[in-house]
């Protein structure tokens, strides 16, 4: 997983770098091996270029998201969790360009000349929380039929939408988020169909545009759904109608995905040939295929560069979808509201999978019915585990770090030796890994992105607070500063002409 | 002593007289004595290294430097902390098994269907759902049990139930209306606030009538579109007996349920409230109390643009009794609630006395249960820690005094699949042994 995440993402850069320095970069990327090379942004309108083959547009939509202005900052004397499973007394976090530029004892880092030093003794010090699973945005506040954006109910595979499209940037779920933490996000399509749709991923800045919010150069993931949700939905209208149609239906989608995919590997194959043949036999440049977006997304898949988050309650379901993945030749990155993922955590670990789960929610469907407390620290537990606290709520998403407290303590109870340094990695490292974001941020380490919380003790309580949430280095919220609190358009003049309360509220 | 108790809870526990009987004699083996932790009574001081007896079902003695009485169960619970169990003001406890499968969902009638304020939750309340021991581990002892609202204004009747798990653990019957307003009530009766005040007036007008003489009544002509059956089941609640639970949120629906409460005298208490804050003062001065969730802070109906995180807080400044709501699955949360609430200014001990002797005190049992007093039904917790941290257990549940199996279908779950080798038998076979 780690190594697809990362793959993906240098993918990713090589296209953005691409975008801005033109064919040079062109002549560097492998052909064929991923349509994220140079060429993209040559034909990002979409019309053939003399100067290569036509690949469909990776990022249309690209991230305008700039870092805000921050100061050089230096933490110091707090307990810091770096997200690396490391717990540091008395520790200070070097916060400078945005990035994390120093972690380590106190009295190892010294602050350089025009840094601002924070006393931040008593005070506990995380990466930012990412959470996994999130609809703010496309299921906003307040919620009604104008709002409700989240599921394409029309086909059991709309793989062809994109979340990024329903995301409404003025939900004030991010800022009662941003309040809780949260410094990154993923935003899903909902779950009634098979195949939901492309995630985006945000960072938690307020913005105008969605744009304005989409995390740098992160990978695109595809919501699936299993279970309980396609089939009540789709049972009466034309299926899948049951586990087994649900099964035929990704495999079905799947088969097309793979002659599609073949389809262009072998256009962009035979315009090389004929980009290498001798120039005075050339004839006209080959046709490249029609673009279809459902099939270019899950042909995304299957070049490893959208990863797979699939909603699977059950077990058994888990694990055909593992055998499933294996039959196409694609990764599951990580399996969202796994309430039974304690029953195959030797699967998962086995195949690198994740397991985002909730605390405690359960019953409000059968599939639901199987929740154990220590659901997250099972999962921990097997070497390679990859545990992961999601919300799926506007409400759950200010409070990860309660519901990753309660797994911890209910893990600790069975003789688990869960630490807060290890429980702080299913809010941080894990989900970063999972979205493959992990080598930008999700931890504090020496040049990643400066997405710190500085909470008002053991963030493993239900009294703590964050204090200071730190975007790419820039203070977006303090809790003591009402002018450090974002307001969304939405929320102004509603509170009897005045101000709501902001973040924090 | 033990006669004068029975006849106590028989003349207090209405509906099921008989029920307070049963319980008090078949906890009399045991006396339990729990020393030394830090005793949260609730109704008064909390008591460093306090200890708590129980007899009879009943709490004997609390207090400071007790001795145990002879032949007594002696629980150290130093380092530790006891409470009152907690107790869920507003639920579906018992009605729902798994919320989208039919037939284990009795807690919302279906579109359609006529009858609102006749349902009693006394009818289906399963003593034996299988969320009632794991809310129990979490330290859940009581809860109203409350039927949501189908087509009509009414949801029907609420009762206070025990978590014990005996065939009867109905406290008492009829121990609350449940109305859905604000947007809810605007949904069922037309489309607009307009529209669901005016019906709710026409219910309880037709009530009174109904109530001042039946026979009369059923002669006369009346508005047919009122069940007779639901007219009569209103009858505690015209009467400004049996508290009315009207769900309202805006501030202004709540100046609106503030007139009709005066007008009717009702005994009102507002479920949702995610905007009471704002009318804190005139609350209090109307002794109407909020159930309300420690949480919720999004804007997410027009009638929620205020809803803040401190609402709690700011209500119980202005002088209004607060509690929290939880659907059914995990009541246990209601401490969350609290906690979230305490986390934003609402002190320590009255988060405490939100999930305790608040709710006890809204519906009438609060001279048998909410508090840890002598003389009070023996529901006790012994928590490993603060009872509003999210990290804390229950040790020890006791209810109606008596211990409590902590054992449940979630922590058996865990058992089976915490080592995942192969066994020389499938999964299937783990656990079960002691059957």
């Amino acid at each position: 997983m780690r190594k697809l995440a990362w793959t993906a993402a240098a993918v990713l850069m090589l296209s953005a770098c691409a975008q801005e320095t033109g064919d040079e970069t062109a002549e560097t990327a492998a052909p064929g091996a991923a349509p994220a090379d140079a060429a993209a942004s040559a034909s990002d309108d979409g019309a053939e270029k003399a100067e290569g083959p036509v690949r469909p547009p990776r990022d249309p939509y690209p991230s305008t998201y700039k870092p805000y202005p921050g100061e050089t900052v230096l933490l110091t004397g707090a307990t810091v969790l770096t997200g690396t499973g490391e717990r540091i007394e008395n520790g200070s976090v070097l916060i400078a360009d945005g990035k994390v530029s120093a972690v380590g004892a106190a009295d190892s880092i010294e602050a350089p000349e025009g840094a601002e030093t924070i006393d931040a003794e008593g005070k506990w010090i995380t990466p930012g929380i990412i959470d996994i699973h999130s609809h703010l945005g496309d299921y906003p506040s307040p919620s009604n039929a104008s709002t409700s954006d989240g599921n394409e109910i029309v086909a059991p595979n709309t793989a062809y939408v994109w979340a990024e499209h329903s995301v409404w940037p003025q939900d004030a779920g991010f800022t009662r988020a941003l309040a809780g933490g949260i410094t990154s996000l993923q935003i899903l399509p909902g779950s009634a169909n098979l195949f939901g749709g492309r995630s985006a991923i945000l960072k938690n800045v307020p913005s105008r545009t969605v744009q304005g919010m989409k995390f740098p150069d992160a990978p695109y993931g595809l919501k699936m759904a299993c279970g309980e949700n396609p089939k009540r939905v789709y049972g009466e209208r034309g299926g899948p109608d049951t586990r087994m149609g649900n099964m035929a239906g990704y495999r079905a989608a799947w088969i097309e995905a793979t002659a599609y995919k073949k389809k262009w590997d072998d256009y962009w194959k035979k315009y090389d040939e004929w980009a290498d043949s001798d120039k005075k036999d050339k004839g006209d440049a080959p046709d490249a295929p029609a673009r279809d977006l459902k099939l270019e997304t899950l042909a995304g898949v299957l070049r490893g560069d959208i990863l797979v988050n699939m909603h699977c309650y059950r077990a058994d379901e888990m694990v055909q979808v593992l055998d499933m993945a294996e039959e196409f030749g694609y990764k599951v990155s990580t399996f969202h509201h796994a309430i039974e993922a304690y029953k195959i955590a030797d699967y998962l670990a086995e195949n690198d999978v994740c397991a985002a789960v909730w605390a405690d929610w359960w019953g409000f469907k059968l599939e639901a019915f199987d929740t154990v407390g220590e659901n997250a620290a099972l999962v921990d537990a097997q070497p390679g585990g990859c545990a992961i606290i999601h919300s799926d709520d506007a409400l759950g998403i200010q409070r990860l770090n309660q519901e990753a407290a309660k797994a911890m303590a209910d893990g600790r109870r069975i003789g688990l030796e869960i630490e807060p340094e290890d429980a702080i990695v299913w809010l941080t490292a894990n989900p970063a890994k999972a979205m493959g974001i992990g080598d930008k941020t999700g931890a504090l380490e020496a040049g990643k992105m400066a997405d710190v919380v500085v909470w008002n003790g053991n963030p493993f309580s239900v009294y703590a607070k964050a204090e200071k949430v730190y975007i790419d280095g820039a203070l977006m919220y303090d809790r003591s500063d009402p002018s450090l609190s974002p307001r969304v358009d939405f929320e102004l003049g509603l509170h009897d002409n005045g101000y709501t309360g902001g973040a924090g509220q | 002593m033990r006669n004068a108790m029975k006849n106590f809870t028989m003349k207090t526990l209405t509906a099921f007289a008989c029920a307070g009987a049963v319980l008090v004699s078949a906890a009399a083996a045991q006396t339990v004595a729990i020393m030394d932790g830090t005793v949260h009574t609730v109704s008064g001081d909390v008591i460093e290294e306090g200890d708590v007896v129980i007899r009879d079902g009943r709490i004997a003695h609390v207090g400071a430097d007790l001795t145990a009485p002879a032949g007594a169960q002696v629980i150290d619970a130093s380092g530790k902390t006891v409470t009152p169990g907690l107790f869920g003001a507003y639920s579906s406890i018992g009605l729902v098994e798994i919320g989208a499968v039919d037939d284990a969902n009795d807690s919302r009638p279906a579109e359609g269907f006529p009858l609102g304020a006749a349902l009693d939750a006394v009818d289906a309340f399963n003593p034996s759902s299988v969320l009632i021991p794991v809310n129990r581990a979490g330290g859940v002892t009581r809860a109203l049990s409350a039927p949501s609202a189908g087509d009509t204004l009414f949801a029907g009747k609420a009762a206070v139930v025990d978590l014990s798990g005996r065939a009867n653990s109905i406290t008492r019957a009829g121990a609350a209306q449940i109305a859905a307003m604000g947007e809810r009530g605007a949904m069922r009766e037309g489309g607009t606030r307009l529209g669901a005040w005016a019906v709710l007036r026409e219910y309880l007008d037709e009530a009174r009538s109904y109530a001042a003489n039946p026979n009369d009544y059923v002669r006369r002509p009346h508005e047919a579109r009122f069940a007779l059956s639901d007219l009569k089941a209103l009858g505690p609640v015209v009467a400004g007996e049996q508290p009315l639970i009207v769900q309202v949120n805006s501030a202004n629906d709540i100046r609106t349920l503030i007139r009709l409460k005066n007008t009717y005298r009702l005994k009102a208490v507002i479920v949702g409230g995610s905007e009471a804050w704002r009318v804190g003062r005139e609350l209090a001065m109307a002794n109407i109390p909020v159930i309300i969730s420690g949480m919720a802070n999004l804007p997410n109906q027009f009638e929620d643009i205020d809803s803040t995180l401190k609402n709690a807080a700011r209500l119980h400044q202005a002088g209004v009794d607060i509690s929290f709501y939880e659907g059914a699955h995990n009541l246990r949360l209601i401490r969350q609630h609290a906690g979230n609430a305490v986390a934003e200014g609402l002190p320590h001990e009255a988060g405490l006395k939100a999930i305790t002797l608040a709710p006890a005190e809204m519906f009438g049992v609060a001279d048998e249960l909410g508090s840890l007093e002598a003389g009070k039904i023996a529901d006790v917790v012994i928590w490993d820690g603060d009872p509003l941290e999210v990290t804390t257990k229950p040790e020890t549940v006791f209810i109606n005094g008596r211990e409590q199996d902590l054992e449940n279908r979630q922590h058996m779950l865990m058992q089976r699949y915490r080592d995942l080798s192969r066994g020389d038998l499938p999964f299937a076979y783990r656990g079960g042994e002691s059957d």
